[in-house]
């Protein structure tokens, strides 16, 4: 399955040669073998086998997720292998080796920890070349999240936000290679919580704002929407954002207004480069939405925002996009955008004076003509405005 | 070395010029047996990279009006050292420091030669680097004195967004035209196309697509590489040359649409090529080239139909093929190039060394991305009547020249006399303080050939490829040449042009 031009898995030349040929048959073989003995090994068969959590089914499940990290069920199983392994540690009686002791030492934790801290360290490298070739691949996601959670759970905030830090530089470095994979995004997300909770609770050691990264990921957004416009990641963790940014920085009424408007200049800038673009339409409509103090998923962004904001707002935009018509009079986005704010607007202000049902008959007539597909469409909205 | 004398070969090659240097390379699987001669006692022919040494003694070759080989490529020669005059830090490195290109050529993306570097097995003996930023410096319009104005050219929708001299307007205007080049070539513009095509660019951009201030036409000229003036630079020219640059975007990496191969361009390409038709058991000689040749009358066995080469040092040798460009190959078969042509037959050329490694040209390509090591620099000359200079700067990162310092190769189609001018307003236009200085400068013409006969009208076993063009743009039909005169020589159903498996014994990594 492809996405936007990235395939799912890193493309490799396809070699149909002969050779090329025997090649896979062998590797299928081998591939085979291996799952029927990494298999049975799981077979939780309670009378007969013993559920074998050993190094060498370890390294086995290391060789079959190589060759493929879609099957699922091997990874719950190297989960459950390390479940073992960190519980065995993290009760271990006996004395660790001198080494292991200074090393542990060193790092700032006790040694059964500092083992089950570097035992994380290592899968999570075994990890690095799978995600390059499989970015899109959950189940690699997954476990990374496992692991990260674990050592959070296990280790002190110190070390655990070490590497939760070091995801940080790989999740840019994936949404670098592929700024739309969501998963890189969804993790991200889920990379700035744990920084954010981690840091917060912390050994007495606070960032100005409690150590909230809200500025910086805001920063990234706008970085990420300047190398790629299309990127509705981007766009829509931006949105994401915004409310606690405005509250993290004690916003006023001025620099709220301020703000939004600045917004509006950027999306605006963004629409007329292309407006043929959907995920710019749709944060205009998330900007648009903040306005509306019925729409729940959407924060206001203005304080107060009132009817007068809204009317203030939606004739400004509506006469801001009837100018984009010029030049682009085949672009159905900028039609329904008329529409849909057009319609808002004479709820706002029954007696508006900025469009009329004239005009907006216009509008979904030529809409009709782009987009003939969805006359069904069309003449849902035509009943529901009346026009 | 034994005597090449009497020896018989299938196929002789003359010049190790790009052209013949793909063909052995072609044929390096053959298991013909090839002789490979260059009458230069360097490899790359008319693609050679030289060191300062090498540029002084290839000038003194290449000097003057009536050069000592009427069919020369290149005449006019001179070199002017200028770090002596300035008596300050900035000095020529060694002589072997330095690899000069004597045809430094832009490799797209999209163009052809790059599969078939890949898939002949020669890439991982390659290495190319990012052709990045595109820049114009125009005169005011009001013919004030050029203060030189240096501008990115915008080349994409994210440069456009980002441009902050393009007002809304002049945004969308641009973004329309360059919607309109992306897709010129399909069925949905064929009429918008045929409209157009004879227009100036700059006269289709103001009438048709709204964009009325000449800043924003130098941008979409300088991605067209013209070498005639801008109101002879048409849309039927122009918007194929674009195209090809926008659809080269982002195949090798974000933000640049063309490569380079480091040290020394072209002929490293050559060099590799023949070092694979050595492995393959192809013969070298350099210092040599073919005097003579021809063909018995009435040949009464295979052996007899050869033809019959006399090389320089009057050694006789027997070949199936002969395979050369027209400089190379003997005058009862190719007419000489003119060198008292009139102007508009050869490219003003000058290689410049200069004092600065001028980064604020070579900008990383994307977020993240790599830093190129070329930059393209395209120099409007006062009065659109004027043809525009065109200059390919190199960094050190190319190979070309020490730390510190970059190569400016510049070309027009025109007075020489402009280049020197062109590339000084280069150097005061990029912000530098003290302005960079031009340490030592090669100038010289390139000729075009006249129009040679080809195919069957050429003597039976020779094989005539056409020499690169004066122009800095590698185009496809350098390898469909070559192609073609694999097929001659392989048979009509040869099939695998350029695809040979790895050799045994090779480790390559994928």
């Amino acid at each position: 399955m492809q996405s936007h031009g990235i395939p799912r898995v890193a493309a490799t030349t396809l070699d149909k040669s002969e050779q090329a040929r025997n090649k896979e048959r062998k590797q299928i073989t081998q591939y085979q073998a291996l799952e029927k003995d990494v298999v049975d090994r799981a077979e939780l068969d309670a009378q007969v086998k013993a559920k074998d959590y050993s190094d060498a089914t370890f390294r086995l499940t290391s060789q079959l997720l190589t060759q493929n990290p879609e099957y699922y069920t091997i990874w719950n199983y190297r989960r459950l292998i390390l479940q073992h392994v960190f519980a065995r540690e993290l009760a271990a009686d006996e004395a660790p080796s001198e080494q292991d002791a200074a090393a542990a030492d060193k790092a700032g934790l006790p040694p059964a920890q500092h083992e089950v801290l570097l035992l994380i360290k290592e899968d999570l490298q075994f990890l690095i070349p799978l995600l390059k070739q499989y970015p899109k691949c959950y189940w690699i996601w997954n476990h990374r999240s496992w692991l990260l959670g674990t050592a959070t759970k296990h280790l002190p905030a110190h070390s655990a936000v070490t590497l939760w830090h070091a995801e940080l530089g790989l999740v840019s470095k994936m949404l670098g290679l592929d700024s739309r994979n969501f998963h890189g995004w969804g993790y991200r997300r889920e990379v700035v919580l744990a920084i954010e909770r981690l840091s917060s609770n912390g050994d007495g050691e606070k960032e100005s704002g409690s150590g909230n990264m809200v500025e910086s990921e805001f920063a990234y957004t706008t970085k990420m929407i300047q190398s790629n416009l299309s990127n509705f990641s981007a766009w829509h963790y931006r949105s994401q954002l915004i409310p606690r940014l405005l509250s993290s920085r004690n916003a006023d009424t001025k620099t709220r207004q301020e703000f939004l408007d600045a917004e509006f200049e950027l999306i605006t800038r963004a629409l007329y480069t292309d407006p043929y673009d959907q995920s710019l339409w749709f944060y205009h409509q998330y900007l648009m939405a903040t306005l509306s103090p019925a729409n729940k998923q959407a924060e206001p962004v203005l304080e107060p925002c009132g009817r007068a904001e809204q009317a203030r707002y939606l004739e400004r935009e509506i006469g801001s996009v009837r100018e984009m018509l010029e030049g682009a009079e085949d672009c159905k986005y900028i039609y329904q955008a008329l529409l849909e704010y057009s319609g808002r607007y004479l709820e706002v202000e029954a007696e508006g004076e900025k469009v009329t049902l004239e005009e907006m008959r216009g509008w979904l007539r030529e809409l009709r003509g782009i987009d003939p597909l969805r006359e069904g469409r069309w003449r849902d909205l035509e009943r529901k405005m009346g026009l | 070395m034994d005597s090449l004398d009497n020896t018989s070969w299938d196929v002789v090659v003359t010049g190790t010029g790009l052209p013949q240097s793909l063909l052995v390379l072609s044929l390096s699987r053959s298991g013909k047996q090839i002789l490979h001669i260059d009458r230069n006692d360097y490899y790359g022919g008319d693609e050679a990279v030289l060191s300062l040494s090498e540029a002084e003694q290839w000038v003194k070759n290449h000097g003057g009006d009536a050069s000592e080989r009427a069919d020369s490529t290149y005449s006019h020669a001179t070199i002017s050292h200028l770090d002596a005059q300035e008596g300050g830090a900035k000095k020529l490195g060694f002589a072997r420091a330095y690899s000069l290109a004597l045809a430094p050529h832009l490799v797209y993306a999209r163009s052809n030669l790059l599969p078939a570097v890949v898939s002949s097995r020669t890439h991982s003996q390659l290495e190319f680097q990012a052709v990045g930023s595109w820049f114009t410096i125009t005169a005011p319009p009001d013919g004030s004195p050029p203060r030189s104005r240096l501008t990115r050219v915008p080349s994409g929708r994210e440069d456009v967004f980002r441009d902050d001299s393009l007002d809304l307007r002049a945004k969308r205007s641009l973004m329309k035209f360059l919607r309109f080049v992306a897709s010129y070539d399909e069925e949905n513009e064929q009429q918008r196309m045929e409209q157009l095509k004879s227009l100036p660019l700059s006269v289709a951009l103001k009438q048709h697509f709204g964009m009325n201030s000449t800043t924003a036409v130098a941008p979409l000229l300088a991605l067209a590489l013209p070498t005639v003036s801008e109101i002879e630079t048409t849309v039927e020219f122009a918007v194929p040359k674009i195209a090809r640059h926008l659809r080269s975007i982002g195949i090798f990496g974000p933000g640049f649409s063309a490569v380079l191969p480091k040290w020394g361009g072209l002929a490293e390409i050559a060099q590799v090529a023949c070092r694979a038709c050595a492995v393959g058991g192809g013969v070298y000689v350099l210092g040599k080239g073919v005097m003579n040749a021809t063909r018995a009358e009435d040949a009464e066995d295979a052996e007899d139909s050869k033809l019959r080469l006399e090389l320089t040092g009057g050694e006789k040798v027997t070949a199936q093929w002969l395979v050369g460009c027209p400089p190379d190959l003997p005058h009862t078969i190719s007419t000489p190039i003119p060198s008292q042509a009139s102007s508009a037959e050869y490219m003003a050329k000058n290689i410049s060394i200069v004092s600065s490694p001028l980064t604020s040209l070579f900008p990383p390509t994307a977020e993240g991305g790599v830093i190129p090591a070329g930059a393209v620099i395209w120099v409007e000359v006062a009065g659109s009547s004027s043809p525009s200079v065109r200059i390919l700067v190199h960094s050190s990162e190319s190979g070309e020249c020490p730390a510190g310092q970059c190569v400016l190769y510049a070309s027009l189609r025109g007075d020489p006399s402009i280049l020197d001018t062109a590339v000084q307003h280069l150097l005061e236009s990029v912000g530098e303080q003290p302005t960079p200085k031009v340490l030592w400068r090669m100038q010289y013409r390139h000729y075009t050939e006249t129009e040679q006969p080809r195919g069957t009208t050429t003597s039976e076993g020779v094989v005539m490829l056409q020499s690169l063009s004066t122009d800095i743009v590698l185009e496809d039909d350098v390898l469909t040449d070559v192609e073609e005169a694999w097929r001659k020589i392989m048979g009509e159903r040869a099939e695998g042009f350029m695809k040979f498996e790895s050799r045994e014994g090779v480790e390559e990594d994928e």
